[in-house]
């Protein structure tokens, strides 16, 4: 029986399989292996074409010793060690590389950093921050449903306020001007009186300035 | 103050989203785990230890500097793998070493395509290779990588040394799964004929 070399089959492209025929593998027990051919064995395919090869392999002492060739050289390849880089290489690394924090993992850290640590204050503080969404969220309820009890409290307490400066306005106005001419600006209506208390404010601005002045004369002559 | 996490004990892509999320431990897990593969790799593939550092600093601050481009669905080593091949490919372009021609590229068509495409190995760093050399197999094999084309070098590197599938292979380099398998096989033959005189 003839058996044929690598060289005397027409090459196919390697470490793609060869399409095989029911004859094509009934003849590769009549030929030695391609190269390719060996390459599937080493990369331990499995599939229908692989055990006619080794098949082939079993029986052929040739193929099997270019099999074990390139065993040895795939085994030589996989025992190569990794090399290490000088020490501080992830510092070095490091110290060019930009880290940033995104803003919404900024925000969820700082939120994670009022949770108490222990477990019975991150249940009581979960009670209390429950308790205060509860209430702040009845409080809007409430709000959004009575909407012109919450206009006339706020038109309420508006109220009051303006009555008490102008009240306070007044006084002072009675104070430092006289009754009369108190009397005078409230009867004017509430410009008037705005007035006045602007007039009494550069009166008493004027006043302080002039102290102040007499002061500082005083205090240059002593020297 | 982040939660403290198992960062060893986590797989790549979980390391890598908290990565994203700008935690620096997840940053330097990252560079401990794959320093010395990424090292080894581009170390093979420019055959010179302060350049191999050089290139494999430079491939890990692209990669963290640009961790928000990661796509989880895809492995996080084979990106690493593919700009550290990228970067060494690249450095090997760019400089033009002192040579020994190997082969020529695998389409080369004419004796002007093969002496145009030919891959050449420094010889500046073979006197600290020549040390550690012919000692044991280990030796002569690095030796008979490093007279591989650089495209050979990365699919042996990565198929027998990472334990790269032919698909993965073909993922991290860009290449076709039958460039990937043809590279294989013809960096296989290569790496057998350098190393017969160990068998005689």
């Amino acid at each position: 029986m003839r058996v044929s070399g690598p060289s005397d089959t027409p090459a196919l492209k390697p470490g793609s399989s060869p399409p095989r025929t029911a004859s094509q593998e009934e003849s590769v027990q009549h030929r030695h292996l391609l190269s390719n051919e060996i390459d599937l064995l080493l990369d331990g395919e499995a599939g229908f074409g692989v055990a006619p090869l080794r098949s082939h392999v079993d029986d052929c002492a040739e193929c099997r010793a270019r099999l074990d060739e390139a065993r040895l050289v795939a085994d030589a390849l996989e025992r190569l060690p990794h090399f290490a880089p000088r020490t501080g290489f992830a510092d070095r690394v490091m110290s060019q590389v930009q880290v940033v924090e995104p803003w919404h993992v900024a925000a969820l850290d700082t939120a994670r950093r009022f949770v108490p640590e222990s477990r019975p204050l991150r249940a009581l503080a979960l009670a209390g921050a429950g308790a205060a969404s509860v209430a702040i969220s009845g409080s809007a309820v409430w709000i959004a449903f009575s909407a012109d009890l919450s206009f006339q409290s706020a038109s309420f307490v508006a109220d009051r306020v303006r009555a008490a400066l102008v009240s306070g306005v007044a006084q002072a106005l009675e104070t430092t001007l006289g009754s009369g001419a108190a009397d005078a600006i409230r009867s004017s209506g509430s410009l008037a009186l705005v007035g006045g208390a602007l007039a009494l404010v550069a009166a008493v601005g004027a006043s302080a300035f002039g102290f102040r002045a007499i002061a500082s004369a005083a205090r240059q002559r002593g020297s | 103050m982040a939660p403290s996490l198992d960062l060893p004990n986590l797989p790549d892509a979980d390391v890598a989203r908290l990565a994203q999320q700008g935690r620096e431990p997840a940053f330097r897990e990252l560079v401990r785990r794959y320093e010395r593969p990424v090292f080894s790799l581009v170390f093979r593939m420019v055959r010179d230890t302060a350049t191999a550092e050089d290139l494999a600093q430079e491939t890990f601050i692209k990669v963290l500097n640009h961790i928000d481009k990661y796509r989880p669905e895809f492995k996080f080593s084979s990106w690493l793998f593919k700009i550290a091949n990228n970067v060494a490919i690249d450095h090997l372009r760019r400089r033009q070493l002192n040579t020994i021609s190997i082969d020529g590229a695998p389409n080369a068509a004419s004796v002007a395509d093969i002496e145009a495409t030919r891959f050449d190995i420094a010889d500046k760093s073979e006197s600290a290779l020549d040390a550690m050399e012919a000692r044991e197999l280990g030796s002569a094999i690095e030796r008979a990588i490093g007279a591989l084309r650089p495209e050979y070098r990365s699919c042996i590197m990565l198929r027998h040394v990472e334990g790269r599938s032919y698909e993965e292979i073909a993922a991290t380099l860009d290449l076709p799964l039958g460039t990937v398998k043809t590279y294989i096989h013809r960096a296989r033959h290569q790496l057998r004929d350098a190393l017969e005189h160990l068998r005689e």
